[in-house]
């Protein structure tokens, strides 16, 4: 509160700027007055006039013009005497300049005496009557004498008289003085100050403000009636002057003043008493609040301390926010005011104490425990708790947001591992392998091993969780119980998924390897049933073979054959067994292993039931087969019997036959003898041979048995029946031809005359050329004979010679066409040219024949026959029914001509 | 036992055609009905045969206008004696003679 009035108390502005140094003011002053304004000098003239009268008349005495007056020193010594007090130095009596000068220089001395420097005043101006320099001297002595030593609130002279202006005037609201010129200009202040001391003397309350004459005319009339305060002013004067003369102002409110303040004087004493007294109490007062207040303070910190020392922390963050909130309102809403109290408390102290030590009393001692220290220390401490709570508040909802933060990422990471783990205990311990193939069982483990990537792949975050649990367990989560209970069991379950892993995976691959080693027998079997499978059905139908053989060789080779097959049964039977066996082995593992899967064979469609009824049927084959073989070679051994008899006979017969083919041979080559000879032969051997016939038709039965036996072959003869039946028979027509030949031997040669003798050359040349005896000549032979006979043969000749002798082309050229040949070439030969003749003659020179012609010429039948042969005729002048006898002669002769 | 001949002839066929008509200026002999091969055996000097200089004594007919003889010596006459204006024969000339 003290500070607050002090305040307010300098906020009072003094408004002339001056500084409170009187002693240099009064020289700023007296510099500036060298330029004093002719109003000024006017007003002070007459207040300055005034003034010094006013003291001059208790002395008896009064000047009339302020300049004059003054100039022999001796009113003036008489004034500074009056308004001290004290004694001047006796002035001088004389009347010269130097004695007027001497007693100016006194009444200076005694000025300065007082404290006063006066530098440009001299006594020569005085004495010389220098207006400006007396006035400037007379108002030193005023503001020396009568306003020095105003002392208003310990503020003296012009400011402490302004201030007591003030303070005075205070009441009054249309009073404002400011400064001592243009605020006095209404005259109310005057009044007012009148009225304050003397309210008796003035009705304020009808004082107006635009009468400003009024107002200062009774002010001046009133203090020169009532208050002994002769008029130094002229009211028309200041109103006139826009800035009335201030010393002026100052001179005259100074005299009201000094006629106050007498008689506030005893008020002040009592004031004074009463301050003092006052103070005392209040300084008591004070003192007993600073105790209270100090109690109150200490009490409320030793109340709230604790509260800021409190650890315990809540389960929640949303408590622990209430308490942090809690405390923000402390410190918004309930520290502050003990902080102003805190600082009130200093406050009060400190001014108790300069209050104490101003007004000379003996410092304050507070109690004991509430002394300033005692208080600071306990704020301090307050205030470490503070922070020490706020910390604490801090820390603890970090701690409360990051194990909520945490039991939230637990809750998340739990279930989402629960929502992965569910059913996969189930998956896993199912016996879905049990009963599949083992591809199927492949593709389990496949996926088994996907799902073991999986799990493994979830091992970071079963740790990750029990890390979450671990640090919510170390921050002292409030739930914390549940949160290991949930973990613990999220653990059991991963080993417990671990270990089932484990055992599936063994599970499936013992199943992949028994499927795989079935898988190998399966094969095995298919490997080996299927060429005994062969073997079997090749056994079977080898054994059901139909042979047919023609010797006792084969039927033994069959034998031997069927024995050396006989002979691998074992071997076989063994390895039907083995294979068997394989089967038995593969249906083991199933029971043993409980193995549901297919049993059939994925490689192999031969059973072993078909191995089985194959096998048997093989088994019965065999005997079958040996006895069919049996009875083979029984027939076959008949069958040689017949053989053998049929070679003895061919054996007999083929060379007889030989003989009498050699007996032909030789008879009709033969030399000597006439062909009737040879003919005679000739019948003989044929009557042998006719005769003989029956042996022939003995063997033609043999040869029909052995055929009936279906024997195709006899190695016991190179005869066959072909061969002895065709022998037969060329042996017939052997003779039968040799006949004939030599029958047409004789025919041709009593046809074309020849001799015995030339015939017995032919035969011989004949016999010499036939090389091989056989009783042809080839045509080898042929052309060494013709060449012989002188024939110079080209190739082309030879060949249509050959075509003439051997018109079949058989390659030969037998004993008649020899004949033929030579009689041709050496008879006269009918040529086609010779026929062609006859045949014109026979038509009259014609170039054609007709029919009629020809069977009046000839004999019916080859008149016949040249008509149907002979074409018809188709040159000119041909008549109808004309037959071309030329081209059918040369077509007889073999030629035509185109 | 028989044994055969074994005749390994070697031999050409030539191709002739004559132009111009009956008569041709050849002779035929032979023939299946005689037993023997369709040979000509005269070439008249100065006819249509000799003129076109490619046929010879000993030539045996095989084709007569592109139908091919089967040997008797009625159908070869009968076939050129059907030829008009032109007359196409193939003869087999016999070159050598081996004997073996």
């Amino acid at each position: 509160a003290l500070i607050y009035e002090m305040t307010i108390e300098l906020s009072v502005p003094y408004d002339n700027g001056y500084e409170p140094d009187d002693y240099m003011m009064q020289e700023d002053e007296w510099d500036r007055d060298l330029l004093l304004d002719p109003a000024w000098e006017k007003q002070q003239r007459k207040t300055f006039t005034a003034w010094c009268n006013s003291h001059l008349r208790k002395a008896g005495t009064q000047i009339e013009n302020i300049e004059e007056d003054f100039r022999n020193g001796l009113k003036l010594m008489l004034l500074l005497e009056v308004i001290s007090g004290e004694r001047l130095p006796k002035p001088d009596r004389g009347k010269m300049r130097f004695h007027k000068i001497a007693n100016v220089n006194k009444a200076l001395d005694f000025i300065t005496s007082k404290g006063v420097k006066l530098v440009s005043i001299g006594a020569e101006e005085i004495v010389d009557g220098n207006v400006k320099m007396t006035l400037g001297m007379i108002w030193t002595i005023i503001l020396r004498f009568a306003i020095q030593d105003i002392s208003v609130e310990e503020t003296s002279a012009k400011e402490g008289l302004l201030l007591w202006c003030q303070r005075k005037t205070a009441p009054y609201r249309n009073v404002n003085i400011q400064n001592f010129h243009v605020s006095w200009k209404d005259g109310l202040a005057l009044c007012a100050l009148i009225h304050r001391h003397r309210p008796d003397l003035i009705d304020y309350a009808k004082l107006n403000k635009d009468d400003p004459l009024g107002n200062l005319n009774l002010a001046f009339d009133i203090a020169e009636k009532h208050l002994d305060i002769p008029k130094m002013l002229d009211a028309e004067d200041i109103l006139n002057t826009p800035k009335p003369d201030e010393r002026a102002i100052m001179t005259y409110v100074s005299c009201f003043y000094h006629a106050f303040a007498g008689a506030e004087q005893a008020e002040t004493a009592a004031n004074r008493i009463c301050k003092v007294l006052g103070v005392n109490q209040e300084n008591e007062k004070l003192m007993v609040d600073y105790e209270r207040l100090a109690s109150e303070l200490l009490e409320w910190i030793i109340r709230t301390i604790p509260w800021l020392e409190n650890r315990v922390p809540e389960k929640t963050m949303l408590e622990m926010q209430r308490k942090l909130e809690d405390f923000r309102d402390y410190r918004r809403m309930h520290k502050p005011p003990k902080v102003q109290e805190k600082c009130q408390l200093e406050i009060s102290f400190n001014t108790l104490q300069t209050k104490l030590r101003i007004s000379n009393r003996p410092a304050f001692m507070p109690s004991e425990g509430k002394m300033v220290s005692d208080i600071a220390s306990a704020w301090q401490g307050l205030e470490q708790a503070e922070k020490g709570y706020e910390e604490w508040l801090l820390t603890e909802i970090r701690r409360l947001e990051r194990l909520d933060h945490l039991a939230e990422k637990f809750r998340q990471k739990a279930t989402n591992h629960e929502t992965w783990a569910a059913g996969k205990e189930e998956m896993l311990t199912r016996k879905d392998y049990e009963s599949a193939s083992l591809m199927e069982v492949r593709a389990l483990l496949r996926k088994h091993e996907a799902f073991e990537s999986d799990l493994s792949a979830h091992q970071d975050r079963v740790e990750q969780i029990a890390a979450i649990a671990q640090e919510l367990n170390e921050l002292d989560y409030h739930d914390v119980a549940s949160v290991n209970q949930r973990c613990q069991s999220i653990c059991d379950l991963w080993d417990q998924l671990g270990t089932l892993t484990q055992k599936r995976r063994e599970a499936l691959e013992r199943t992949e390897k028994l499927l795989e080693t079935v898988e190998q027998l399966f094969l095995e079997y298919a490997k080996r049933s299927a060429p005994f499978n062969n073997w079997m059905e090749g056994a079977m139908e080898d054994l059901q073979d139909m042979f047919i053989v023609h010797t006792i060789e084969e039927v033994q080779t069959l034998i031997a054959a069927h024995e050396q097959f006989k002979a691998t049964l074992p071997e076989a039977d063994a390895e039907r067994q083995a294979i068997l066996g394989i089967q038995q082995e593969v249906l083991k593992i199933f029971q043993n292993y409980g193995i549901r899967g297919d049993l059939t064979n994925p490689y192999s469609t031969i059973t072993t039931e078909e191995i089985a009824i194959k096998w048997d049927k093989v088994k019965k084959l065999v005997p079958q087969r040996d006895s069919l073989l049996q009875e083979e070679l029984a027939r076959q051994h008949a069958n040689e019997r017949l053989r053998r008899q049929f070679a003895a006979q061919a054996h007999l017969i083929g060379p007889w036959i030989q003989a009498r083919m050699e007996e032909i041979g030789r008879c009709s080559m033969a030399m000597g003898g006439t062909l009737e000879d040879q003919m005679t032969q000739l019948k003989q051997y044929e009557h042998v041979i006719v005769s003989y016939k029956p042996n022939i038709d003995r063997l033609e039965g043999d040869n029909q048995l052995i055929q009936e036996s279906l024997i195709f072959d006899n190695k016991h003869t190179n005869y066959t029946m072909e061969h002895i039946r065709v022998g037969w028979e060329l042996l017939l027509t052997t003779i039968a031809r040799t006949i004939n030949e030599i029958e047409t031997q004789i025919l041709t040669r009593d046809a074309k005359g020849i001799s015995q003798e030339q015939m017995n050359e032919f035969r011989s040349s004949f016999n010499h050329f036939d090389r091989k005896k056989n009783g042809a000549m080839d045509s080898d032979d042929f052309r060494a004979c013709l060449i012989s006979m002188g024939y110079d043969l080209g190739e082309v000749e030879f060949a249509r010679i050959m075509m003439l002798v051997d018109p079949n082309t058989s390659g030969i050229v037998s004993f008649q066409s020899f004949i033929d040949f030579m009689t041709r070439e050496t008879a006269d030969t009918d040529t086609a040219e010779q026929v062609i003749a006859s045949f014109r003659i026979l038509a009259a020179d014609k170039p054609y024949i007709l029919a009629d012609e020809l069977r009046r010429e000839l004999p019916p039948d080859q008149a016949e026959y040249c008509i149907s042969r002979m074409p018809p005729y188709t040159g000119p002048g041909a008549l109808p029914g004309a037959l071309d006898y030329t081209a059918f002669s040369t077509a007889l002769y073999g030629e035509s001509d185109l | 036992m028989m044994e055969t001949v074994e005749q390994l002839v070697s031999f050409q066929h030539v191709h002739v055609q004559l132009n111009g008509g009956a008569p041709w200026g050849f002779t035929l002999k032979g023939g299946l009905e005689h037993g023997e091969p369709l040979i000509i055996t005269k070439i008249e000097e100065g006819g249509k045969a000799a003129q076109c200089k490619k046929l010879r004594v000993g030539d045996e007919l095989v084709n007569i206008n592109g139908s091919a003889l089967y040997g008797s010596r009625q159908e070869a006459l009968i076939l050129i004696k059907g030829s008009y204006r032109v007359l196409k024969i193939v003869v087999r000339r016999y070159a050598d003679i081996h004997i073996c």
